[in-house]
């Protein structure tokens, strides 16, 4: 896969304070890379960088092997789609109007805004003030005016952030949709993990403005070799199994109402399945589970 | 720089804000009221109600004017960065092909519009009224009257952009306004006043003059009483003539400088706060 975006050991300093230090990070065509980390980590200084928002204290930044000066800014930016954290828009502009409004200042067509507003799933809103729509409608909105111009590259900025559980996954449903009918380059910020790994190609970690990693999620979990989490669910208590599971070399075994629980290195997978079978007879159910990104994340961390 | 697609549509939703919140037609209905009440009741102080002279009727909506436009123009421009900060929208338009001076410019032209429309409005149905009352004859002294006083307004629009960058927070760009609006209409002639009185009128015609000059508001009436050959009503006061190369050109090349030098402030404090 070809890089598009590349940051070479790019610093920002604001003052005597080091908001991003040395980050080194390639962003490929046609993936969804996610940039986690707590807040304060500098995720959204970085996204300000990648979109020129912000200049680097140091550092090149270099489209498709082109290293990009000031004026290359402006026709860069004609392929970018930008949603930041939270907007509220203008209230007293129509959802359709604040597309068309969008669409002329980026250089899209704002004969495109209903078919948009549409695709965002707004298309009982065409002529309603954005001065009545819901947080998450105004989220939706706000992704459609980052595709206004028909990007290339999409940069969302803690896309989610104030939605509940039902308005959160509507929106990554949307996300979805529109990446099936373009190939679009995404970098995707957020400081919930569990949200975005099963959405992401590659992830980046922040820590205190420096990428403490960067991979896909199997290249993360099998580099810093995370335990695995094993659930079996027993008829009744048979501390033979435990014993079987501490002889295996499994730790942090826990038992709690007819469920027992352990940590399984990945290397000990097989083996140890493979024994706890044999006395399957008294077991009711069994389940494996991989670290999540929030797991491989702290770990790092 | 040309009139770019972009501009045009910032500046045609900031003149369709103002259109839509009726706030050009409430100002122009103000404007009107106010001017032809002053007009009306202008030389109540004499025992006498009634239009006067045009002449006698600009040097009082000049009085009127200095106090409104500017506190109008102001608050109108003070807020419109500030705002797109709050609302988030400010980085959609950084992130976007456009650039500072697009940005600013569309903004600017955008309330230019509704300010100009508002004050002709206002300034232009009295007139009827008045040229009704006193004849054509002064049509011309009023017409400069309107072309001044709405370009008073459009300085004032100018300062309030570099204002709008500078301070961020909504509150304290009121106070600053207010502050402004003060120094501006009041206290500046007050200074110049001072100064005249301790110095016992040793400063020079041509540095009082100048002194002046940096005053939109002092400019603006000079203006118009040049207009109506007043001068001596403004200027009897500090009991000083201006130089005679003062003429309305010269003032008006003045005014276009006070329009124009706080836009390229604002641009280069816009660039200097927002993309650093």
């Amino acid at each position: 896969m070809s890089s598009m975006l590349e940051l070479c050991d790019i610093s920002k300093n604001f003052g005597d304070i080091k908001a991003v230090e040395a980050v080194s990070l390639k962003v490929n065509e046609g993936e969804m890379l996610g940039l986690v980390g707590p807040n304060g980590s500098g995720k959204s200084t970085l996204l300000k960088i990648m979109l020129g928002i912000s200049k680097p204290s140091s550092g090149r930044i270099v489209l498709n092997n082109w290293e990009l000066t000031e004026k290359d800014w402006r026709q860069f930016r004609k392929q970018i789609g930008y949603m930041p954290e939270r907007v509220s828009f203008y209230d007293n502009l129509t959802g359709r109007e604040t597309l068309e409004l969008f669409a002329r200042v980026k250089g899209g067509s704002p004969a495109n805004a209903i078919e948009l507003l549409k695709k965002v799933g707004l298309e009982n809103t065409v002529d309603r003030k954005v001065g009545g729509f819901s947080k998450g409608m105004r989220q939706r909105l706000n992704l459609g005016q980052a595709l206004t111009n028909d990007p290339d590259f999409l940069v969302l900025d803690e896309p989610t952030s104030g939605l509940d559980p039902v308005g959160t996954k509507e929106f990554y449903k949307i996300l979805s949709d529109v990446r099936e009918r373009k190939n679009l380059t995404v970098v995707l910020s957020s400081h919930i993990l569990a949200e975005i790994e099963d959405k992401i190609d590659r992830v980046a970690v922040m820590k205190a403005g420096s990428i403490s990693a960067v991979g896909s999620l199997e290249e993360l979990y099998s580099g810093l070799n995370l335990p695995m989490r094993l659930h079996i669910l027993i008829k009744d208590r048979d501390t033979e199994v435990e014993e079987l599971l501490r002889r295996e070399g499994a730790t942090d075994i826990n038992y709690k109402d007819s469920r027992l629980t352990a940590s399984i290195s990945r290397a000990d997978k097989v083996r140890i399945l493979s024994a706890i079978m044999e006395r399957k007879e008294s077991l009711d159910d069994i389940s494996l589970r991989e670290p999540n990104l929030e797991e491989v994340f702290f770990g790092i961390h | 720089m040309v009139f770019t697609d972009a501009m045009r549509a910032i500046a045609r939703k900031e003149l369709s804000d103002k259109l839509k919140s009726r706030w050009v037609l409430v100002i122009a209905a103000g404007f009107a009221l106010f001017t032809l009440v002053i007009s009306y009741f202008g030389g109540a102080t004499s025992g006498v109600a009634g239009f006067r002279s045009m002449d006698a009727t600009i040097a009082s909506l000049t009085s009127l004017v200095t106090y409104f436009i500017p506190i109008l123009a102001l608050t109108l421009g003070g807020g419109i960065i500030a705002d797109e900060r709050d609302k988030g929208t400010l980085e959609i338009y950084l992130a976007a092909p456009v650039s500072v001076a697009e940005l600013i410019a569309g903004k600017f032209i955008g309330l230019a519009i509704a300010l100009i429309l508002s004050t002709l409005a206002g300034l232009g149905v009295s007139g009827i009224v008045l040229l009704t009352e006193t004849g054509m004859s002064a049509v011309s002294s009023y017409l400069i009257f309107m072309l001044n006083s709405t370009i008073l307004g459009i300085i004032f629009l100018s300062v309030s952009f570099v204002v709008s960058i500078l301070i961020t927070e909504r509150a304290r760009v009121i106070a600053f306004m207010v502050f402004l609006w003060l120094f501006f209409t009041i206290l500046y002639d007050l200074g110049l006043i001072g100064v005249l009185i301790i110095t016992k009128g040793a400063i020079g015609e041509e540095i009082f003059s100048g002194l002046l000059m940096l005053n939109p508001v002092d400019v603006y009436r000079i203006l118009n009483f040049l207009s109506i050959g007043e001068l001596k009503v403004f200027l009897g006061l500090a009991a000083v003539e201006l130089p005679a190369y003062m003429k309305m050109p010269v003032l008006w090349t003045i005014s276009l400088l006070w329009v124009v030098l706080p836009l390229i402030m604002s641009y280069h404090f816009f660039k200097r706060r927002y993309l650093a």
